[in-house]
């Protein structure tokens, strides 16, 4: 049966919709204007001059021919690409999962009343206040094959010198290692953040019902969790594969391209090689690796709701 | 009381024509229209005195030149060609700069570099290029025209540690066979000692491209196409490899950098480094216990290491060409102060600033001048001229990548494909 509609509902809709259509207030569209402009500004024009830049020749100082997808089709052939897209996720996925189980344990642990347990909090996080070039460099102190105390420990115990930045598998843990370093006091942060906002009571009910400690993390703690994880992972994801000082200050990619990311491929075709357009195809392939792994991470979340 | 009344429009125009012609008659406003201001940018080519008297230099030349100010900007080497593009891009180039060995060849290319061949032909006819070490003009001549002029040469030179030598009773080697029997008898890896100590960074793939030039090789066939799986390149190439299989290079070199490498031969962790002129000023300790070797002859008999020529270029953006050309003239003749009082540690690309006695008086110095001077050649050889892509080839890094590739021991042959398909790549875009 056909729906009806009430005559006089229509009546009114329609004398709604014509009043709004005259009461049209062009102002509040024009105060957006400005910070349309700046978004446009800031946001897309860089992106459509990427895209731009991609998908031409040219070199620094001027913008050559069209070339189509030409420069990207160049970079599916280079092998150069693959190693950087492979040690980009190889970074990414030590960094994440890693500095997510130690920023873990830590916010467990500080989650607990001990005594200069405000001490601990603060010494937890200088590794992410310290300057990135301040920490890098004193890594490499750290780990020089000369004198650093790294390798004076590993000598003494008859397992050194290792040439950490000297030998590709070497510094590619050298890079990870210091990268999961800067990383965990940003995971352990917000981790013991999300703990102390869950309700003490559904401890106190769990253990009345007689769940053990592993039962309680595993059935209260981590649900609780589950959210800002999947929030920490996007974000760290992002800023693993978008890291240019951590190889760059440490290894510049070397030796033999083996801690290569996207970016620094992206910074050695644009300013070594002086091939914007190759540059550019490399960042507009990481934006698109980004936005499908956040996608993913985030309907992954929408699902859990 | 009442208000004056604002003087009529066609008063305050007759105000205006007449103060602009008053400003324009008067002897500051010719001294302006004749002034000319000059935009001198200089790489920072030594230590701190050298930007002293860089501007000391440009100081005497306003002095003696009234009507032309230059103004002396240091530019540091960190990110210089995106200095320069971009001042080029938005129009604000320099009148003239000094720069990287390619660096006019390759603005050339993009059409911002003025030639300089009426001055070359000019010093031609009265002589004045006779002054000039052979071939450091030619050199800088690119599709006929002089696209810069030289003021000094970079170059490669093979140190050793005199008292590391003496205490194994090695003499200086002379030839390869020697070098790699020195290194040998000096290696004594428990004790981090090695014969050799290089690094993986820019000055690491020197060491590649000295001994591929010392073999008689080069990157390049005459038309500017890549070479490098030539059997000169890659004998050279397996001479590095062996020398590294043997444990006679330092096995942390792959991941050094130039301080590093100077440090550990500094430290005696290394006897022989190849490194740019001037190492014994920089290391005054170890001073009198290093030598320069003499260049070692390759297997077939060939000489060579790599230079490249320094070199002052002026930019079309300029708009006082004729007074840039002036100034480009007089620093010429007069810029002997940057090695007697700045301290650069390249060497005079002039004959008459070799001859002075602090030049000629630093046996050092001297040594190279003669002896690696003449066996020096470029990265382009054996194309048949110095061309852009020169640079991007230095700065891709692809032969950063081989030297690294062979100080960690990974096969040549698969090495040379790898690097060959890079420079192939780079070529062709």
């Amino acid at each position: 049966m056909p729906l009806e509609v009430n005559p006089r509902l229509q009546t009114e809709a329609t004398a709604l919709s014509r009043t709004r259509k005259s009461s049209f207030q062009p102002l509040p569209y024009l105060l957006l204007l400005p910070s349309l402009a700046l978004i446009f500004i800031i946001e897309f024009y860089p992106f459509i001059n990427g895209v731009s830049f991609s998908i031409h020749k040219g070199n620094l100082l001027s913008t050559g021919g069209f070339v189509g997808l030409g420069n990207y089709w160049r970079l599916f052939q280079s092998p150069g690409f693959y190693n950087a897209l492979w040690f980009s996720f190889v970074f990414a996925f030590f960094n994440v999962s890693i500095s997510y189980l130690i920023g873990l344990a830590l916010a467990l642990f500080l989650n607990l009343d001990f005594p200069g347990r405000g001490f601990c909090r603060v010494a937890l996080l200088i590794p992410w206040i310290v300057p990135a070039v301040v920490s890098i460099v004193s890594w490499k102190w750290l780990i020089a094959d000369r004198g650093g105390l790294v390798n004076i420990i590993l000598s003494s115990l008859g397992l050194g010198p290792i040439y950490f930045l000297s030998q590709s598998g070497w510094a590619m843990v050298a890079v990870i290692v210091i990268k999961i370093w800067r990383s965990f006091p940003f995971m352990m942060l917000s981790l013991l953040a999300a703990l102390q906002v869950i309700d003490r009571t559904l401890y106190e009910a769990g253990r009345i019902d007689g769940a053990n400690n592993w039962q309680l993390f595993w059935n209260i703690t981590l649900p609780h969790l589950k959210n800002i994880s999947i929030v920490q992972a996007i974000l760290m994801v992002i800023w693993s594969i978008n890291d240019f000082e951590t190889p760059f200050l440490l290894t510049q990619g070397g030796p033999s391209n083996a801690t290569e990311n996207l970016i620094l491929l992206s910074y050695r075709y644009t300013f070594g090689r002086n091939d914007v357009g190759l540059g550019s195809a490399v960042a507009i392939l990481t934006l698109i690796v980004l936005m499908v792994l956040s996608t993913t991470m985030m309907r992954q979340q929408a699902k859990s709701f | 009381m009442k208000a004056p009344h604002p003087p009529p429009q066609s008063t305050l125009l007759l105000w205006i024509v007449v103060t602009s012609i008053a400003l324009l008659l008067s002897p500051f406003a010719g001294q302006a229209k004749d002034h000319v201001d000059l935009q001198f940018w200089d790489m920072i080519w030594g230590p701190p005195e050298y930007i002293d008297t860089g501007k000391a230099l440009v100081a005497q030349f306003n002095q003696e030149h009234p009507n032309i100010t230059v103004n002396y900007r240091s530019v540091p080497w960190t990110n210089w060609y995106q200095t320069f593009v971009t001042a080029i891009g938005s129009g604000t180039a320099p009148d003239l700069s000094t720069g990287a060995g390619y660096q006019a060849i390759q603005l050339y290319d993009q059409d911002a570099i003025l030639p300089l061949d009426d001055l070359i032909s000019e010093w031609k006819s009265n002589g004045k290029l006779d002054d000039f070490l052979p071939g450091t003009i030619d050199i800088l001549k690119y599709k006929d025209h002089y696209v810069a002029l030289p003021w000094a040469i970079d170059i490669r030179v093979w140190y050793y540690r005199k008292d590391l030598l003496e205490q194994a009773h090695v003499q200086p080697p002379t030839t390869w066979q020697e070098l790699k029997a020195a290194a040998q008898t000096l290696t004594d890896a428990k004790a981090n000692r090695y014969g050799f100590v290089a690094c993986g960074d820019t000055l690491g793939s020197q060491w590649l491209f000295t001994l591929i030039l010392n073999n008689g090789g080069g990157l390049f066939t005459k038309d500017q196409k890549a070479d490098l799986s030539s059997a000169r390149n890659v004998e050279a190439l397996q001479f590095l490899a062996d020398l590294v299989r043997n444990h006679d290079v330092n096995p942390a070199s792959a991941g050094y950098h130039d301080d590093d490498e100077v440090s550990a031969f500094t430290q005696g962790n290394g006897a022989i480094i190849l490194h740019a002129p001037g190492l014994s000023r920089r290391l005054p300790k170890i001073s009198d216990k290093m030598g320069v070797l003499k260049p070692l002859v390759g297997p077939h008999g060939d000489q060579g290491t790599i230079y490249w020529v320094n070199n002052v270029m002026l930019y079309k953006q300029g708009k006082h060409p004729t007074e840039a050309k002036e100034f480009l003239e007089w620093w010429s003749e007069h810029e002997k102060d940057l090695w007697t009082k700045g301290h650069v540690t390249q060497l005079p690309v002039r004959k008459s600033f070799a001859a002075d006695p602090y030049i000629a008086g630093n046996a050092e110095t001297s040594f190279i001048i003669e002896n690696y001077v003449p066996v020096a050649k470029t990265t382009a050889t054996h194309a048949t001229e110095i061309f852009p892509k020169l640079n991007d080839v230095e700065g891709e890094g692809v032969m950063q990548t081989l030297t690294q590739n062979l100080l960690q021991g990974k096969d040549v042959e698969a090495s040379v494909k790898e690097a060959s398909a890079r420079l192939k790549s780079i070529l062709e875009d």
